[in-house]
């Protein structure tokens, strides 16, 4: 496991990266695959999609990301994620920066699921820096069960 | 699902550390940022689902560690398409001895975890006052 000195951050090791590889390549291999991970790919925000008969529920991870911050808009049935994530701080009066890993600027991520969305009772909290989405599919693409007449 | 995207940010593939105990399933190495000010180093690291229930710090004989353990929700609805797991976080971080131990304090805001860690006070600047003679 990697341990950093805080007052001097260690050199780059060359070994670091491809033992890092070497583990992940090791745990995506035992790892159950469900068919639906899609892995880290690089792109952000990340966003996982779960269905249910009533909507969809998107969630993003957005660590630090203040609601202000984001954007969300939805029109038919595409949704649309927007926003900034900024991180600054103040250098130069006393302060030095030592790692600097957590990425910030903007982003924009559309999303077009497979039916429409009732927009009006759409609704969208943020809670420990994971955005949720609850999407609501507009009735007429609800499931709805046919009653068989008899004669 | 069709997705389309642009940005500026430039994203960090999740790290994912191996798990000692097999049960407590994926753990994630947490992004962080390290500053130092006039008398304290300040961490910031990204831990996304966590919240101060359920993040843990400790610092003992100088290694601080950083660790979150998430329950594992139990998915109620059909998995369309996923691009990030749940799972723990955990990473640790060596302290030189310098660091004023009990006054080290640590805040959580949106998934971030903030941590103060306050230089001794024998390590601050100081301004000495040169006194005419």
């Amino acid at each position: 496991m990697a341990t950093y000195t805080l007052t001097r951050p260690s050199a780059l090791n060359p070994w670091r990266g491809l033992m890092s590889e070497l583990q992940r390549d090791l745990h995506s291999a035992f790892r159950p695959n469900d068919g639906v991970f899609q892995g880290t790919r690089g792109v952000y925000p990340l966003v996982n999609l779960h269905e249910s008969d009533e909507g969809y529920v998107l969630t993003a991870e957005l660590p630090g990301v203040s609601p202000d911050d984001i954007s969300v808009s939805i029109e038919g049935s595409t949704v649309t994620l927007s926003g900034q994530r900024k991180i600054e701080y103040p250098v130069g009066e006393g302060t030095a920066v030592h790692r600097r890993e957590r990425q910030s600027g903007s982003f924009r991520r559309a999303f077009e699921l497979p039916s429409e969305i009732d927009v009006e009772a759409a609704k969208a909290s943020h809670k420990n820096g994971v955005l949720t989405l609850v999407l609501p599919k507009s009735p007429a693409a609800r499931p709805r069960q046919i009653a068989i007449e008899t004669r | 699902m069709t997705t389309t995207e642009t940005r500026e940010i430039q994203p960090r593939e999740k790290e994912v550390l191996m798990s000692e105990d097999p049960r407590s399933g994926l753990v994630f190495r947490p992004d962080v940022d390290i500053l130092e000010e006039r008398d304290a180093f300040v961490i910031h690291a990204d831990m996304p689902g966590a919240s101060e229930d359920t993040v843990d710090v400790q610092l003992e004989k100088g290694l601080l560690t950083l660790q979150a353990r998430l329950a594992q929700t139990p998915a109620a609805n059909r998995t369309l398409y996923a691009e990030y797991r749940d799972g723990s976080y955990y990473r640790e971080f060596r302290l030189s001895d310098d660091i004023d131990a009990a006054a080290v304090s640590a805040r959580m805001k949106d998934g971030v975890l903030e941590l103060r860690l306050p230089k001794s006070v024998s390590r601050r600047p100081r301004k000495i006052t040169v006194e005419a003679a």
